[in-house]
């Protein structure tokens, strides 16, 4: 398979900041964020919903980041999948302080999570400069509707159980477990042709 | 219960931890297992390797300019204080199947089920490179990756931002020495998306910092420095050895 290098050389360059971010290079660290911030930030607006909470997760995100480096090499995924799950963990803990503050916004946060429907996956140029395991993914979901894609990308970027995304997405319990695993089946078998 | 002997029951249930829709009682059976048996384990890193990705998916958006002072002052505030607090390991719980894998060494055989991660190890193991640079524009929005790798001695620049130069401009990459000595051309930039230049070592050696400035058109001779305005600028960073 074709490599698209520019891909590469991207992974190339995060591998050797967050190294040197392990080593307590704060220039590094600056240089990773102004390569990864935007799409980092991106995924914590999908999460939390809200600039302001998105923002505060990033800036958790980071300094995480900054005290855990030293352990990518380890981790053995891709730079940005790495900081993404961070993104992901840092969104869902200030989700849960909020939920448990009682904060009024944490009710509005599930009410709207219905306008994502419309919002489908990312466009084709959001996989241009990801990671080739991450554009396979791409490729994959593009052959699910756009219904599935969605359900899959909130589950995974919330971590939320069946009954909860049912909830959230106002849809019947079975039809959410119908489509996740419809959806796992066909990643399953499309990401295998790809790999 | 026995998962790995029927496989699609182990792919289902290592599909449902890494989407996240298996929690409570069942995630922590599952852990457990996985934390037994290399092939459970095995089955949960290659769903989380497919799934990493939709982080990568979506949108990009510029954050306020706020947010990095407050992630610099924080970070200078506990370089201050000498003795970094250790990384809370809660979030880790995911990584923590990562790590045990490669301990384990499954990742054999999390190859050979084709998770992909076999350009990661490629990765890993290839580069030459030595120093890498990302420089930004005045809004700290990243425009170009540099990379060099001593051994073919070649400047890789390519273009991540959205700037493009009027037709009679060029777009020139200078190393800025320490002590504000005189600027020193490191090549003229084409306009396509990734660009190869010709450098050795001792042009990068101890230099701080990279910039690019916007010249006539094929440049300005190195001597002079820059004429025109220094459009992106970023520091070296060595790799560590």
């Amino acid at each position: 398979m074709p490599r698209d290098s520019s891909a590469a050389s991207q992974d190339a360059v995060l591998m050797v900041l967050i190294d040197r971010v392990g080593h307590h290079d704060e220039a590094a660290l600056r240089q990773l964020y102004d390569i990864s911030a935007p799409r980092m930030l991106g995924v914590a607006m999908r999460i939390v919903r809200q600039r302001e909470w998105a923002e505060d997760a990033l800036q958790e995100s980071f300094l995480t980041i900054w005290r855990i480096a030293g352990d990518y090499r380890e981790a053995l995924s891709p730079p940005l999948a790495w900081m993404g799950l961070i993104v992901r963990s840092r969104c869902l803990d200030l989700l849960r302080k909020r939920a448990s503050g009682r904060d009024p916004q944490t009710q509005a946060l599930d009410e709207s999570t219905a306008d994502t429907l419309q919002s489908g996956c990312a466009d084709p140029m959001d996989a241009a400069d990801a990671s080739e395991q991450a554009r396979a993914l791409h490729r994959c979901l593009a052959q699910l509707d756009q219904r599935q894609r969605e359900v899959v990308s909130l589950a995974y970027l919330r971590e939320l159980t069946h009954s909860e995304l049912a909830a959230q997405m106002a849809l019947p319990l079975g039809t959410v477990k119908t489509w996740i695993r419809a959806a796992m089946d066909k990643l399953r078998t499309c990401m295998k042709q790809t790999a | 219960m026995n998962p790995s002997a029927n496989p699609r029951l182990l792919d289902l249930l290592a599909a449902s931890h890494a989407l996240g829709t298996m929690h409570g009682a069942a995630r922590r059976r599952f852990e457990a297992l996985a934390r037994e048996q290399p092939e459970v384990r095995a089955a949960a890193l290659v769903w989380q390797a497919r799934l990493a990705g939709i982080s990568e998916l979506q949108p990009a958006i510029a954050p306020d300019p706020a947010v990095w002072v407050r992630i610099q002052n924080l970070v200078d505030a506990e370089q201050r204080r000498q003795h970094p607090a250790p990384g809370r390991r809660g979030w880790l719980r995911s990584l923590a199947l990562w790590r045990s894998v490669a301990a384990a060494g499954v990742f054999a055989a999390v190859l050979a089920a084709g998770a992909g991660l076999h350009l990661y190890q490629e990765l890993r193991d290839a580069p030459a490179i030595r120093y890498v640079a990302v420089l930004a524009d005045d809004k700290a929005a990243a425009a170009m990756l540099v990379t060099f790798d001593p051994k073919n001695r070649q400047l890789l620049l390519q273009r991540i931002g959205g700037f493009r130069e009027a037709q009679n401009k060029s777009l020139q990459l200078w190393a800025l020495p320490p002590g504000g000595a005189a600027p020193r051309s490191l090549g003229v930039i084409d306009s396509g998306p990734a660009i190869r230049l010709t450098a050795l070592e001792s042009q990068l050696r101890a230099v701080p910092a990279l910039a690019v400035s916007l010249e006539p058109k094929g440049g300005v001779p190195g001597e002079g420095g820059p004429t025109g305005p220094v459009l992106f600028k970023g520091a070296l960073i060595e790799r560590s050895p």
